[in-house]
């Protein structure tokens, strides 16, 4: 018998290398050392990490999760130890960690984002920043960055010049347009997008006639988002030319799959995690095995691989509308 | 704490929608202490999506075989499922979870139990029996149906309530244990309580102890998404005057807390 060759995972995100392109989304993992006996990270691509503030967050008032049809609505609220926590407590259990470290950061306003983009380059363990503009939990301020390509445009920028980690913008799905503000985030510096953020939703109990959760609305994830987050993403494929990650339900590795078939380089397993702690490892070799079956030796054989119909609708309307898009901010500019 | 695979050995209905399971566990999984949880997968579709906290109601050794029971009731999609697992089945549970009870040496325990909340007292009261040391059981149920149990109490005093007065004494348990107070000359330097049951109860419980000094421990009941820390799903309010800034997690730092510096008015 001839030896199977292990088909080659690694994939690239800006200057960052992972050996393959599975990573744990944020508030799933905490900063890694919560499912030490749980999960195997030297197999996987990375972790992104709990969302840093600046000051320390105690979190929303309790209740914080409610299971929903095929999904969990949270309202955490980024609990974290702040930027000081995460320099004396975090940075430690970070830089012992066998696989890639991107640290998730969000800031009230432009000058806290880019005091911890300096402090978390400065700690010297991450190998990322994902920069969270996406939070549906932390009041006005969290979801603000991207839900409008003028502040994306201005959270981005300023914060460009201050590391050379690359950035990824984590973007909300609760937009009518998310390519625009990808775009945005592509045209001041950003080396990728995470798509997507929790979908907002709310859970009421009729017995009581009262909201479930303790700040009424919360995040939604879990599989009944994933064909919402698969639409998204291949909306941001068709609008940028940086690399995605892609995420939103992801509770098995066929779902991992069409993220990368869509166009995403990298994908982050979720609230599907908690019940399967096995499932980042599972999409690894599911993965990998998906590969071999294709005849293939290398992943970018699925990256952005689906094929569609010649004259489908939706690939030219996307097109066109990235265009029209380009055109107008072309026009724009000469004025 | 491990992610294990258990094998239903009994999962019996002992009265109506009460369900005792004993589940066999691997040598992999550590001896637990009363007061701790396990954290079960009930589906493997994604619907429910989400694993199931259960208290422990014991945990055996026998001749090299090592089981746990769950004493649970039937209220929701999860405890429905659980209830439909029949002898042979495999189920993926992680734990053991959270920290337990943590009795003091030289005092007596009183043991403060609601409904279902049984389950982990009695754990207790097996330990509690295996090391000597004195206790009392309290136990409060809407009927004499729902005290599970009871038989198995010899080694330290029981006294029953339930709501209907089918058996014991008719009303609250609560009124038990200020019976139990005043009647037997316990003082905060010799006797502390620990409890479980319904919310309301533990409320109740937590104010008679607070008001005397006595130190009080409360199983807390609550939805958990990881249980083990990570996504800080399963916050516990504390009293205003107690707050450090921060929510302890129910899954880590409980289910076991001091109840007398939750606040109640706040937990869900």
């Amino acid at each position: 018998m001839t030896p199977v060759q292990k088909p080659d995972l690694r994939v690239t995100i800006g200057s960052l290398e992972l050996r393959n392109p599975i990573l744990v989304a944020s508030g799933i993992i905490g900063f890694g050392k919560e499912y030490e006996r749980l999960v195997d990270l030297e197999k996987i691509g990375g972790i992104v990490t709990k969302t840093v503030t600046l000051r320390p967050r105690a979190g929303n008032p309790p209740p914080r999760v409610v299971e929903t049809s095929a999904g969990m609505l949270n309202s955490i609220g980024i609990e974290n130890p702040g930027l000081a926590g995460y320099l004396e407590l975090k940075v430690p259990i970070l830089r012992e960690l066998p696989c890639a470290r991107i640290v998730s950061v969000e800031g009230e306003n432009v000058e806290e984002f880019q005091e911890l983009v300096r402090g978390v380059d400065a700690s010297g363990v991450a190998d990322a920043i994902e920069v969270n503009i996406s939070c549906p939990n932390v009041g006005a301020h969290g979801m603000r960055y991207s839900t409008d390509a003028g502040m994306a445009r201005e959270v981005m920028s300023a914060i460009r010049p201050l590391t050379r980690l690359p950035l990824i913008a984590k973007l909300t799905p609760n937009v009518t347009r998310i390519a625009e503000i990808a775009e945005a985030c592509e045209s001041c510096g950003a080396d990728a997008i995470s798509v997507v953020n929790t979908f907002v939703g709310m859970a009421v109990d009729s017995r009581n006639r009262k909201p479930i959760l303790g700040t009424v609305l919360g995040g939604l994830s879990g599989p009944a988002i994933k064909p919402l987050a698969l639409a998204k993403a291949w909306e941001v494929a068709q609008a940028v030319d940086i690399p995605l990650v892609g995420m939103g339900g992801i509770a098995k590795p066929a779902d991992a799959i069409e993220f990368l078939l869509v166009g995403c380089t990298a994908v982050e397993i979720g609230t599907a995690m908690f019940a399967d702690p096995g499932l980042p490892e599972a999409c690894v070799s599911g993965l990998s095995d998906y590969v071999r079956s294709l005849g293939e030796r290398s992943v970018d054989a699925v990256l952005g691989a689906m094929e569609l119909p010649a004259g489908r609708g939706p690939i030219r309307a996307g097109r066109a509308r990235r265009e029209a898009a380009r055109s107008v901010r072309r026009s724009g500019e000469k004025k | 704490m491990n992610q294990v695979d258990c094998t239903v050995v009994e999962n019996r209905e002992l009265t109506k929608g009460n369900f005792l399971l004993t589940l066999r566990v691997p040598r992999l999984f550590a001896k637990p202490h009363p007061g701790q949880f396990v954290h079960l997968r009930l589906s493997t579709d994604g619907e429910p999506l989400l694993r199931r906290p259960y208290s422990l109601e014991g945990y055996f050794e026998h001749r090299g075989v090592r089981a746990i029971r769950l004493y649970y009731s039937v209220v929701g999609r999860g405890s429905r499922i659980l209830s439909g697992q029949p002898k042979g089945q495999v189920l993926d549970l992680i734990g053991p979870l959270g920290v337990g009870f943590t009795p003091a040496p030289r005092r007596t325990s009183l043991l403060v139990a609601g409904g279902r909340g049984v389950a982990p007292l009695l754990f207790l009261s097996r330990r509690l029996a295996e090391k000597k040391r004195p206790y009392v059981f309290l136990f409060g149920a809407k009927s004499k149906n729902e005290l599970y149990g009871v038989r198995e109490i010899k080694k330290g005093r029981l006294h029953l309530a339930t709501d209907d007065g089918s058996v014991g004494y008719e009303g609250s348990v609560l009124d038990l244990l200020e019976r139990e107070w005043n009647e037997h000359g316990h003082t905060p330097q010799t006797a502390e309580i620990f409890t479980c049951g319904p919310h309301g109860l533990l409320h109740a419980i937590a104010d008679f102890a607070r008001e005397r000094g006595i130190r009080c421990e409360a199983s807390l009941e609550g939805p958990m998404a990881c249980a083990v820390g990570a996504c800080r799903g399963c916050p516990i309010p504390l009293r205003p005057e107690c707050d450090q800034g921060r929510y302890p997690a129910m899954c880590v730092e409980g289910p076991v807390y001091d109840a007398t510096v939750v606040d109640w008015e706040r937990l869900p």
